[in-house]
């Protein structure tokens, strides 16, 4: 009676999608590597917190060198006629500026100019951009994208890539047979066919990032290993990750701002003047995504500001609410850290655009002592941003260590 | 004063329609030099097909506030008298409609007649609430009604709630009810279903894609009736109104340059700078003013100069014309059955009950030709025969298979196979017959999708969400370029209040800026 | 005359609406009688053995809008009712090609890349844009409603309230909050995804119970009533009642007995009695009469002053109002004692998401079609179904190995077209067995060999819905959820309040605010009026001050 109902389906049932944590092409090396077996989800891949001990992957990261696998960025290419344009029409920084075979570390806007995400930007040719971040742009690139001649291609799953970071990491890459003497911070190059290397990094240390497709992954590492052996090279976790990018004084996605795409609430939402990244940003350029909004938000000024705080004693604030003259609560700590090469107590906070200037902030800090909470309010003050960038980092060609 | 600085403002308006016009008149009565471009070779707009053929018909909701801002009185413009509505009933009792008054074509008295007419009238109370809104932008939302900016908001607002709490109690509480409710309910609650309440549940969908049992079509039904909801023909055909509108807003001091089509926007520092056309010719001014529909205008302006947020947003808008028209070249007047001959030039109403109407419209959410289609009809004399023209309601903008020979015969053959039923002679008095569908009515006048209102009359694309959340004030985020075609608030119909309200909105902000 | 007493407040109808208010009533102190028509209690949240050795929860079949609030109050799950969550659900094509709608947030999105990359950041969207509308709405459910046209003190305060909530989004939010409450469910998805399963697979809860099509402008908001479905604190989760739905009723008797409530079944109300303009008191069908100074009714509005109520004692406006409320029968629902699992042809073997939500559609195109069936009064050629087998989760519901499927039907009418007349009488053995098959068949189509595992079906159409459970036209809301009866709308403008014009005489079911659903919010709202008038606090007046 209801023929188009009877219609007969495919007899072979397909398999669910996988839950759970995916490896990434390094899972091998990683697994074989962990003692410490501290996994996280980064992006739905299985990835390490630390593989060791995390004082020893961030003390490597400092002294030699390490690898870190960062195969599970978002990584989108965008080409043809009118790339360019629609980077642009993206990101707030002037794309026009870049030039092919190089680097860029950019954010971009809603139409309210609330920073969506940040990353990297490469430019691999003239009509020719891969963009590197953590949150999934595909439908918002294509978003931008409307309207222009240009393709966009979800390349995460094709690029593996690992950071080789540290003052030892050139020369790894020498071992190797990689060396890129001349290669300048923020630069990209293709020492072999198949093989990019951009002079980019997450720890504010001399270091490379490295890309390649799946196939060739665990070759790669066998190299950069076999390389590294001399020179103390360790494959490390995020967890040191972490603490070096906040003595670099580098921001992350969920911490210093809620990407506003994911964000609940449109409140959280953050300018990049907000988040002290105002350099980043050009008026001057032809309109680009959330400018207009932006043009206001610079000329009405922050309503917080994001610093980084210098705070006395060696507790970390992490979580800490941020008072001024001891009452007035001002804000919070997004990230905090004992910084163990720059022996500072240090965190980012948001806090009031007016306290930031003024002098007198606190950090409610709790410590757990030996089953005790003790709450103390800890002297802060605002400092720069990125208590350690050493000169080493910049130095072109690089120095053996 | 803030009207004079208008005299060093030069103005571009996109379309000679009744908006473009109007907005052209209302900028250059207050002293702006106004250029209007039109791609036809005549006014009118959709009223016209762009000067190809008449694509409407009647004359209704024409605001006389933008009447005002051509210098012309309803008298000058030839209207005649309200024109009755037939409603042509299967059974061959008629129902006439006149002056908010039913009975049938016979005389006799119709027995929901006490019914209809209540509820015509509270229909134009509540219009009466609605009035004030349609004059202005539409309020916004949520935003510093709290503090100083936000005062003339909130007084708009008070304002509005002021006209709400003018109403009788009972008649408050029906208001807040039936806004977001269907015709269907509205009226079938009043009377039983025939061509009566169907005639009602008509003026809800006309030129929309819906049918009448989709919530939100009261708000239509009563915006319909904000000039009281008479039809009106003018006298010689939409074409000599729109030629008359035309005069008076070049006697105002606007130019209008046909066969001139905008082909993009010059903009400088992110600002408009003037309008290039597809002969190269760049005409500079510090306004454009659009009433193309949303994403015509985005397309002219070009992407790059808009969020893509906006972009998005104005991509999503429902604009997908389901309303075609008829013509038929008749070699003498048809003589409709118990109808006598003064009522054979009313505006007849080929929609049965409301139960028909919505299942006219089923078929066209699936790509198909409705099998008995509704239709609005007027039939004239010309030259020794006679023209009869029909607004056929519910047509497919895109039909599976496409507008063959075929599926037009069949629109063709149901319209002339219903009216048959009532004339029997006119199947041997057609001697041409020509339909324009949606697709040909987007073809001729750029209307998105070849929709009437440029962007579907739902409420989840009027007031502040029309065309889209964040544009809804006549200005488009590019500052100089102003939408002010049906697609603007308050929408679609002959009013001209979109045209009006964005140039008075435009003229704000140019001297502002 | 049969038996005679005194309480201090009567409430008409044992659903859970009712119960839940007679709770609140006992819990202030009030001597409260509930009188139930059936033999058993429940309305529409029951558990039923219709077939030996299976439990059915034949009418209303999950647990997810329930009011925390009021399981808290009432102390529920001290009372019996646990409520289990259960994630993930399917949506099958005729094709063979499956939609899975897994709990894992990677599945999920896996599961969308693989039919529309685009699509994951697409749902993302979506998710967190009906999620901003929740947070908006969900302390609006416990709230009495406001009377905007002759307010008040307290509504004055209420809608102050309600526009410093609209001023606090901000105006593009302002404006998105008015798109979702206009905007149908077909044109709202269509905004954020591409691909027409996933549409199709979202779309349903738009439509469940209503007289309205995925194209029909409102329908978003219906969305939002199956969305904002909260299962211990996990918002917008999903559960079975341990025991089936009849648990959550079995848990509120209970506690309202253990409250001192007094409870009468196998009766019905025949008539509400009125003396002076004031509500005095019940004349039950069996003979009985039971006087109280407040009467409390769980039927929906037109059965409550339709019915039950002699006309002399209410306006006639109020009468022409509560006439003109749509209560539409759209949907039906089948009960099925399966002899084992069914085998989906497209899933694999124990895939998890078969414990979920469970949907044979291909696009909204065919939903709406779906929907224009009914309005011709036919059922859907080929209905949405909403299927369900608690028993994977919850042992009570069938024997080891078999297993218990709950099957909702979108759309069935309630007057079924036949020989060009509309007749509820129409529903004869023949129209039941034809609309039966129809589901079935759209079964069979992905499960062969799905029939054949029938051991017992409960066939239940909109007329036996009426007959049995008392919801007119049967349907499952008491009522549409339409803007012209929601919020102060909700039955009839100018008694939102869950008052009457007969003193004394309360509505506290779904066709009061905020609806439908096994919610519990009418009730406990009105309970609060009730006492409020009674001048009595109770405990739902703190849950409402939280709120």
């Amino acid at each position: 009676m209801n023929r188009m109902a009877r219609e007969t389906v495919s007899p072979r049932p397909r398999p669910a999608s996988r839950a759970g944590l995916i490896g990434t092409p390094f899972e091998a090396r990683l697994r074989a590597l962990s003692t410490a077996e501290d996994w996280m989800d980064w992006a739905g891949c299985l990835s390490p917190r630390a593989l060791g001990a995390v004082e020893t992957e961030y003390f490597a990261i400092r002294n030699q060198s390490t690898l870190f696998d960062v195969s599970p960025m978002r990584k989108y290419r965008v080409t043809g006629p009118d790339a360019a344009r629609v980077m642009d029409r993206l990101v707030t920084r002037d794309v026009s500026r870049l030039a092919p075979g190089r680097v860029a570390y950019v954010l971009w806007c809603d139409e309210d100019g609330m920073v969506i995400d940040d990353g990297t930007l490469f430019r691999l040719g003239a009509d020719d951009f891969r963009l590197c971040c953590q949150e999934r742009q595909l439908a918002w690139l294509n978003d931008i994208a409307w309207g222009f001649d240009a393709t966009i291609a979800d390349e995460t799953d094709d690029v593996a890539a690992l950071a080789l970071q540290g003052p030892t990491s050139h020369a790894v890459l020498e071992a190797a047979g990689l060396g890129l003497p001349a290669l300048r911070p923020f630069g990209m190059a293709e020492p072999e066919p198949g093989l990019t290397v951009s002079r980019t990094g997450f720890t504010g240390d001399l270091g490379y990032e490295l890309w390649v497709r799946p196939e060739g992954a665990l070759a790669l590492w066998d190299r950069l290993w076999a390389a590294g052996v001399d020179l103390g090279l360790r494959a490390i976790g995020y967890a040191a990750v972490d603490i070096a990018r906040i003595e670099a004084g580098f921001i992350a996605a969920g911490a210093e701002f809620q990407p506003i795409h994911r964000a609940l609430r449109p409140s959280r939402g953050r300018t990049p003047f907000e988040l002290g990244l105002g350099h980043l940003v050009d008026l001057a350029k032809p309109h680009f995504n959330g400018r207009r909004a932006l043009v206001r938000h610079a000329k009405d000024g922050p309503r917080r500001s994001l610093v980084m705080l210098d705070i006395e004693g060696t507790k970390p604030a992490a979580g800490a609410m941020i008072y001024r003259r001891g009452r007035h609560e001002v804000g919070h700590a997004t990230s905090a850290v004992w910084a163990p090469t720059a022996k500072r107590n240090i965190a980012f906070a948001e806090i009031e655009a007016r306290a930031a200037l003024s002098a007198g902030l606190r950090a409610e800090i709790y410590t757990l002592k030996e089953g005790r909470w003790e709450r103390t309010m800890t002297r802060a003050t605002v400092t720069d941003r990125g208590v350690f960038r050493p000169p080493r980092a910049r130095a072109t060609p690089p120095g053996r260590f | 004063m803030a009207f004079d600085s208008a005299r060093n403002l030069s103005a571009v308006v996109i379309g000679a329609g009744l908006n473009g016009l109007t907005a052209a008149a209302t900028l250059a009565g207050r002293g702006a030099r106004v250029t209007v471009v039109e791609k036809g070779e005549g006014p009118g707009g959709l009223m016209t097909g762009a000067g190809t053929g008449e694509l409407g018909q009647f004359v209704w909701n024409l605001h006389p506030d933008a009447l005002s801002e051509f210098g012309v009185s309803p008298a000058d413009l030839g209207l005649g008298p309200a024109l009755p509505t037939v409603a042509l009933s299967p059974d061959g009792r008629h129902v006439v409609i006149e002056g908010g008054a039913a009975r049938f074509a016979d005389g006799a008295a119709h027995p929901d007649a006490a019914a209809y007419r209540a509820l015509r009238w509270r229909v134009a109370r509540f219009a009466a609430v609605l009035a004030p809104l349609v004059r202005m932008a539409p309020p916004r939302l949520g935003v510093g009604l709290m503090n100083r900016a936000g005062l003339p908001e909130l007084l708009g607002l008070a304002r509005l709630g002021l006209d709400i709490r003018r109403l009788a109690r009972d008649d408050r509480r029906e208001f807040l009810r039936v806004i977001l409710s269907n015709a269907a309910d509205l009226v079938l609650d009043a009377m039983p279903d025939g061509p009566l309440a169907a005639s009602l549940a008509f003026d809800a969908v006309l030129g929309s894609r819906t049918g009448p049992r989709a919530p939100g079509t009261v708000l239509t039904l009563i915006y319909r009736h904000l000039q009281g909801g008479e039809r009106y023909r003018p006298e010689g055909g939409m074409a000599v109104l729109a030629g008359r509108l035309a005069r008076a807003a070049e006697a105002r001091g606007a130019a209008i340059r046909y066969g001139a089509e905008a082909a993009g926007l010059v903009v400088e520092g992110d600002r408009v700078r003037g309008l290039r056309l597809a002969s190269g010719e760049v005409i500079g001014a510090g306004l454009v003013l659009s009433s193309l529909g949303a994403l015509p205008t985005l397309r002219l302006a070009g992407a790059t100069h808009f969020d893509a947020e906006a972009c998005r947003r104005i991509r999503q808008v429902r604009a997908e014309g389901t309303a075609g028209r008829l013509d038929l070249c008749l070699s003498a007047m048809p003589r409709l059955e118990g109808l006598p001959a003064t009522l054979h030039r009313a505006r007849l109403l080929l929609a049965p009950s409301v139960a028909a109407l919505e299942a006219a419209f089923d078929p066209v959410k699936y790509g198909a030709v409705p099998g008995a289609p509704a239709a609005e009809i007027l039939i004239e004399p010309e030259g020794a025969g006679a023209r009869l023209s029909a607004i056929v309601q519910h047509l497919p903008r895109a039909p599976d298979g496409g507008w063959t020979t075929e599926a037009r015969e069949g629109v063709i053959g149901s319209v002339v196979a219903a009216l048959a039923v009532h004339a029997p002679g006119l199947p041997d008095l057609v001697r041409e017959a020509r339909l324009t569908t949606p697709a040909e009515i987007e073809a001729a006048t750029g209307a998105p999708g070849g929709h009437w209102h440029h962007a579907e009359f739902a409420a989840d694309q009027l007031l502040t969400l029309r065309p889209v959340n964040g544009m809804a004030r006549y200005a488009t985020g590019l500052p100089g370029l102003w939408l002010c075609g049906a697609a603007a608030h308050p929408g679609g119909d002959v009013t001209g209040l979109p045209g009006r309200n964005a140039a008075l909105a435009a003229l704000g902000a140019g001297v502002r800026a | 005359m049969g038996r005679a007493a005194k309480f201090d407040a009567i409430v008409a109808g044992g659903g859970h609406n009712g119960l839940t208010a007679a709770c609140y009533l006992a819990r202030a102190g009030l001597r409260t009688l509930v009188v139930e028509k059936n033999d058993w209690l429940g309305g529409a949240a029951v558990s039923r053995e219709l077939h030996e050795g299976w439990t059915y929860s034949n009418c209303s079949y999950v647990c997810s809008l329930l009011r925390p609030e009021v399981v808290r109050d009432l102390d529920l799950p001290r009372h019996g009712l646990q409520v289990i969550p259960y994630t993930g659900g399917t949506t099958f094509t005729r094709d063979g090609d499956y939609f899975a709608y897994h709990s894992d947030r990677h599945a999920l999105e896996r599961e969308i890349a693989r039919l529309s990359p685009r699509d994951v950041e697409g749902y993302e969207r979506f998710a967190l844009a009906v999620m901003r509308q929740c947070r908006f709405i969900r302390p609006l459910l416990l709230r009495t409603p406001p009377d905007p046209v002759a307010p008040g003190p307290r509504d004055v305060a209420e809608l102050v309230y309600l526009l410093r909530r609209f001023h606090d989004l901000g105006p593009r939010e302002t404006g998105e909050a008015m798109r979702f409450w206009t905007a149908s469910v077909g044109d709202y998805l269509d905004g954020f995804i591409e691909h027409p399963l996933i549409k199709a697979h979202l779309a349903g809860s738009g439509i469940i119970g209503t007289g309205l099509g995925v194209y029909s402008p409102g329908t978003a908001y219906v969305l939002l009533h199956h969305y904002m479905g909260e299962v211990d604190g996990a918002i917008g989760a999903w559960g079975f009642a341990r025991g089936g739905m009849g648990a959550v009723s079995g848990a509120l008797a209970s506690a309202f007995r253990a409250a001192g409530g007094e409870i009468v079944t196998g009766a019905g109300v025949e008539r509400i009695l009125v003396e002076n303009g004031r509500a005095v008191g019940v004349a039950l069908d069996n003979g009985d009469e039971y006087r109280a100074p407040i009467v409390a009714s769980g039927m929906d509005v037109k059965r409550t002053y339709l019915g039950h109520v002699e006309p002399q004692h209410l306006p006639t406006d109020f009468l022409a109002a509560v006439r003109r409320f749509k209560i539409r029968g759209s949907s039906g629902k089948i009960n099925i004692a399966l002899d084992a699992m069914p085998r989906f042809l497209a899933a694999p073997e124990g895939a998890s998401f078969l414990s979920g939500d469970l949907h044979v559609s291909e696009s909204l195109a065919e939903l709406e079609r779906a929907y224009d069936d009914w309005k011709a009064g036919r059922w859907s050629a080929l209905p949405y179904l909403d299927m369900l087998i608690p028993s994977r989760i919850d042992p009570t519901m069938a024997p080891p190995g078999k297993h218990m499927m709950t099957l909702f039907v979108q759309y069935a009418p309630y007057d079924l077209a036949r020989d060009g007349t509309r007749d509820p009488a129409h529903w004869d053995e023949a129209a039941r067995r034809g609309f039966a098959d129809a589901v079935f068949d759209r079964i069979e189509a992905v499960s062969p060999g799905f029939r054949d595992l029938i051991l017992h079906a409960e066939v239940r159409t909109p007329v036996d819905l009426e007959r049995e459970v008392g919801l007119t036209e049967g349907n499952i809301f008491q009522g549409e959820l339409t803007f012209d009866q929601l919020l102060f709308n909700r039955p009839v403008p100018g008694y939102a309040d869950y008052r009457s014009p007969v003193k004394g005489l309360y509505l506290v079911g779904s066709s009061a605010h905020p609806g439908g659903g096994v919610m519990a919010a009418p009730g406990a709202n009105a309970a609060r009026e009730i006492l409020r008038d009674a001048g009595r606090r109770c405990r739902a007046e703190r849950a409402f001050r939280a709120a």
